[in-house]
């Protein structure tokens, strides 16, 4: 697994004020009142006492990630080294990055240098946020005493002044400016899910831990630093309404995530197309194309050619933007995943065959689990069956990605496409696509060596819709043979049951060192 | 099936194909060669201007080019050459050592599959003294040959030497799917010596064709070897050339032991497993997968493919390459063990052709209210530079997934004359178009045929394309008053090209 670290330029520090100053913030005509608020604001944070870092944490991590191609292989172990942001109950908000495939995660104090071991209690990858707690409560109350709990702000706009805090190395706190040019929304670090950022605008220093950096306003946490490009000095920022979404869901003792709506759709600019869709020039909607099976609108009746008009009550334009309140135009996808939850109620006002048509139903959320390819993989291994040589693997992006950009001819290319085109694969009653990862030179392999990639339509007269169906179907061979048929050439192997066996007891003591035959969980 | 299995094998070929020279092996290595005497004569110069045509403005003509490379005299004013040197030829002269005059020539048969070319001048009288160039065999391993012709360095008449290195089936450049019998050589052949004859003991021994990059290999030649050459002139013996049949399956060795239970195969070493067949094959409704190849014209196929064929193991293919459009093929195969024999008719495997270069053909295209309709092969994917992930699918295992049976010619909307009419059809550039006002496209003469065509909303044109969210709609009346003014716009004299027949 990659995970993009920050890449940060040192520049001479300046002060908030002296940045800010000659920059107009950018406010809502229609909000006078605001417009002095955000004038005031870059005196506030500039004014806080520079040693307070009563609500910041040093976190140390170290993480080891799976071997993706040698799936029964770990990789070698590194450490990340952020900052925590901590919340009432003596809790501590991270990023998920921070913490993927951790395999040892410690709290320390910024200033006395204190140490504190913790575990993940809560995570969601597609949001990028982590709740930590510490490992033992006996030390837990001493270790929190001088730390102080951080609210969360949801109320900046754009145009508004925030600050980054860092650490230095004796625990001093670093503010440095940093203003709001844009908000919209944007995939975090797993592809499947697009929720709202942040743009800002501003230098952000290099300094040791900096991994997962708060970004305040007025001592409150406005958002945590996502990605920082020091090229152009923007800095995109996982906003605290998202934040806010993820600690109320965390709250209950449940966590659900955050629901989608399960739909693809076209922008209706296009005049023609309007025309012939009977959209009028003026009238709201976007074109749905694709309905994921069991989604929240594939639950609420919505149809493949439905012009979709509002969502609760919320208008869609041609773009498929809403007017939100607080931001202005944006993604109507903001609605679904950042201002509902799990379980709400949806109203969603398409048209259909001229007439508009009102269909409602609760909101979903996408297991991971659910996809027929994973879109991530973090903290536990590839699932395989590896039986006499023959590596089956069910296909994931990690995966795929770990061929990086250079390697995808063949079949990564064809694997690549299954990927990206999924639903002819679920209709036929798929689960996941178990493929041949590798094949390693054992008596029962001879002759099938060079081969990889081919996607595994039966073993042994059993069709296999997930990798558990290969580790069922290899206990009953056929007259001493297992019959293997691939999608893809050469369509079948055959293998000697008895060498089989043979060889997996070789592959577990022999060279290959292979510590467990299959990983099913 | 041979084009398959040699793409992958050709990427490691960065050869140009070269305008060779070809040498001509005296029985002494040291023997002077007297250029006075006329005998090095009928070994000629070819300058060819040529237009390679553009795959992105198709309705222009091409862009003026030209090359040199080296034929000689085979018969009466019948010169062999490569078909490289002559392809996209608009004017052909043949020049010799000693005569200043240049002789403007013409193509007579041309077979871009096994890169040959036979060319005439235009007036033979002055060839008509000159002795044609004879055949020898497939020279051995490790004898002397040399290579003549007019390569760079210099115009006159040049002469290398080399040793015959190996003897193997090669992927030809030309067209880049096509593989045949080639021998490498370690003589110098440089640019221009294409279609030059390589000479042993006076008898030509083949035709140079092709090498590497000088950064790639050293001292690798190809030459085009004699059973190559004859085939090619045997084939156009009757006025015309039929191309290459091909068995058209792909077969995988059997060497398992489970593998050989399974098949019911012996231990003889015989039988090779057909692991996939092509439906539009030659034996496409003959043979199916998991059967066992057992012999081909009674020869014994061994479990690797390979077959004994004039006291050399081979390629089986080696057996069909030999072969004529028509001719028999005699098959033995097992199915579930049983023991099979037939007589099939060999023919051509059109599908492949589109997946490499092809040449003195004039790009076929439509053009619609600014929306260009081209067909989609090699060239027009390295032209516009390809990447929509549903095209190069569809380029990329057009054999593999069989998807020629559904759309024998796939076609690309390659690009959008920007007009009020299209502004938002732009960005759909690339894309395969599936339907057109309801009709299933499966070669651009159907969408010439679609797009007249009426369907519900007969005031639309609405087509649709592969994997993109929503349909191209233009409005009929819209469309077809634009369309000439684009068309003057662009500067297209024509709105469709979509072949001769």
């Amino acid at each position: 697994m990659k995970i993009s670290l920050l890449s940060l330029i040192t520049l001479a520090c300046l002060s908030s004020l002296q940045a800010q100053g000659p920059l107009r913030p950018q406010v809502h005509e229609q909000e006078p009142k605001r417009r002095r608020q955000l004038i005031a604001e870059p005196g506030m944070d500039g004014a806080q006492p520079i040693n307070n870092t009563s609500s910041l944490l040093k976190v140390n991590v170290t993480y080891q990630s799976y071997n993706l191609q040698i799936p029964w292989q770990k990789e070698t172990s590194s450490g990340r080294r952020g900052l925590g942001v901590v919340l009432p109950n003596n809790r501590v908000l991270v990023t998920a990055q921070m913490v993927a495939d951790a395999t040892y995660i410690e709290l320390e104090l910024p200033d006395s240098g204190q140490k504190i071991t913790a575990k993940v209690q809560a995570v969601d990858y597609e949001a990028n946020l982590a709740v930590l707690a510490p490992n033992s409560p006996a030390k837990e109350k001493a270790f929190f005493s001088t730390l102080k709990g951080m609210e969360v702000d949801t109320t900046a706009r754009i145009g508004d002044a925030l600050s980054v805090w860092q650490t230095g190395r004796v625990g001093e706190l670093i503010v440095t400016p940093m203003r709001i040019s844009k908000v919209m929304t944007q995939g975090y670090v797993v592809e499947n899910a697009a929720f709202l950022v942040y743009e800002a605008t501003g230098i952000i220093r290099s300094e040791a831990n900096s991994f997962t950096l708060p970004i305040v306003k007025g001592g409150k946490l406005a958002a945590l630093l996502l990605r920082y490009d020091s090229k152009n000095q923007v800095a995109t920022l996982l906003p605290a309404p998202i934040i806010h979404h993820f600690l109320k869901d965390v709250a209950d003792g449940k966590y659900d995530g955050f629901p989608s709506l399960g739909v693809e759709f076209q922008i209706t600019l296009d005049e023609q197309f309007r025309d012939y869709l009977g959209l009028k020039s003026d009238a709201p909607g976007v074109f749905i194309n694709n309905v994921m099976k069991g989604g929240s609108a594939d639950k609420a009746g919505v149809k493949k050619g439905d012009i979709m008009i509002s969502i609760n009550g919320s208008s869609i334009d041609s773009r498929g933007d809403y007017q939100d309140p607080q931001f202005g135009a944006l993604s109507v996808s903001h609605i679904v995943r950042g201002r509902s939850f799990v379980g709400d109620d949806v109203e969603i006002r398409v048209i259909r065959e001229g007439k508009e048509v009102i269909l409602k139903s609760q909101l979903t959320r996408k297991n991971v689990e659910d996809y027929l390819v994973l879109p991530y993989l973090f903290d536990k291994g590839p699932k395989y069956v590896l039986s006499g040589g023959l590596l089956f693997q069910e296909l994931t992006r990690p995966y795929l990605n770990s061929f990086g950009n250079e390697q995808q001819g063949g079949p990564i290319l064809r694997l690549q496409r299954i990927a990206n085109t999924p639903d002819e694969f679920e209709k036929v009653g798929r689960k996941k696509i178990v493929f041949l990862s590798a094949i390693l030179p054992t008596s029962s392999t001879q002759g099938y060596e060079r081969m990889n990639g081919q996607v595994v339509d039966e073993v042994n007269g059993k069709k296999i819709t997930e990798i558990a169906d290969v580790a069922e179907a290899m206990k009953e061979p056929k007259e001493g043979l297992h019959i293997v048929k691939l999608r893809e050439f050469p369509f079948i192997l055959h293998l000697d049951a008895l060498k089989v066996e043979k060889d997996n007891l070789q592959l577990l003591n022999g060279m290959f060192r292979v510590s467990e035959l299959t990983r099913l969980e | 099936m041979k084009t398959r299995l040699l793409l992958p094998a050709f990427a490691l070929l960065c050869g140009v194909p070269f305008f060779v020279q070809a040498a001509e092996e005296q029985p002494s290595a040291n023997q002077a060669i007297d250029l006075t005497t006329g005998e090095w004569e009928s070994v000629v110069n070819i300058d060819c201007s040529v237009l390679v045509p553009d795959y992105r403005e198709p309705w222009n003509a091409g862009q003026p080019s030209g090359g040199s490379g080296t034929g000689f005299l085979i018969g009466k004013n019948r010169f062999l050459t490569n078909a490289h040197v002559v392809s996209n030829a608009t004017k052909l002269v043949i020049r010799t050592t000693n005569d200043p005059q240049p002789h403007p020539a013409r193509i007579v048969f041309v077979a871009h599959d096994c890169d040959l070319a036979i060319i005439e001048a235009e007036d033979g009288t002055h060839f008509e003294k000159l002795k044609p160039l004879t055949f020898g065999g497939i020279p051995k391993l490790n004898t002397e040959l040399i290579a003549v012709g007019y390569p760079i360095g210099g115009d006159r008449i040049s002469v290398t030497r080399g040793v015959v290195s190996r003897i193997d089936f090669r992927p030809f450049s030309h067209t880049q799917v096509d593989s045949h019998l080639a021998i490498q050589v370690d003589a110098a052949i440089n640019p221009g010596n294409s279609g030059g004859p390589v000479l042993q003991n006076g008898k030509v021994v083949g035709v140079a064709f092709q090498g590497f990059n000088g950064r790639v290999a050293q001292n690798v030649g190809y030459i085009i070897p004699v059973p190559v050459i004859q085939r090619f002139l045997k084939d156009v013996s009757d006025g015309h050339y039929d191309h290459y049949v091909d068995i058209a399956i792909t077969d995988f060795p059997i060497e398992n032991s489970a593998q050989k239970k399974a098949l019911k195969v012996g231990d003889d070493g015989i039988g090779v497993m057909v692991a996939d067949v092509e439906p539009a094959g030659s034996v496409g409704t003959i043979l199916k997968r998991g059967d066992v190849l057992l012999a081909m014209d009674g020869n014994p196929v061994l479990n690797n493919g390979l077959i004994r064929f004039e006291g050399e193991l081979m390629d089986m293919n080696e057996v069909v390459e030999r072969k004529f459009a028509g001719d028999k093929l005699k098959l033995a195969y097992q199915r579930d063990g049983k023991k099979e024999e037939i007589d099939v008719e060999l023919k051509r495997f059109d599908p492949y052709v589109k997946l490499g270069s092809q040449y003195n053909q004039r790009p076929r295209y439509l053009v619609y209210a600014g929306l260009v309709f081209q067909p989609m092969d090699r060239d027009l994917m390295d032209a516009h530079q390809i990447h929509d992930p549903a095209a190069n699918y569809l380029f990329d295992n057009y054999l593999t997934d069989k998807l020629y049976v559904e759309r024998p010619e796939p076609v690309i909307l390659t690009s959008v004359l920007t007009d009020e009419v299209n502004t938002h059809l732009a960005i759909y550039a690339h894309s395969v178009v599936d339907e057109i006002n309801g009709m299933k496209i499966k070669s651009l003469k159907d969408v010439k045929e679609a797009l007249s065509r009426k369907d519900v909303k007969e005031s639309y044109v609405v087509i649709k394309l592969l994997e993109k969210g929503r349909p191209l709609v233009l409005k009929r009346d819209f469309a077809e008053t634009a369309h000439p003014h684009i068309m003057q716009t662009y500067n297209i004299k024509e709105d469709a090209y979509l072949g001769d027949q």
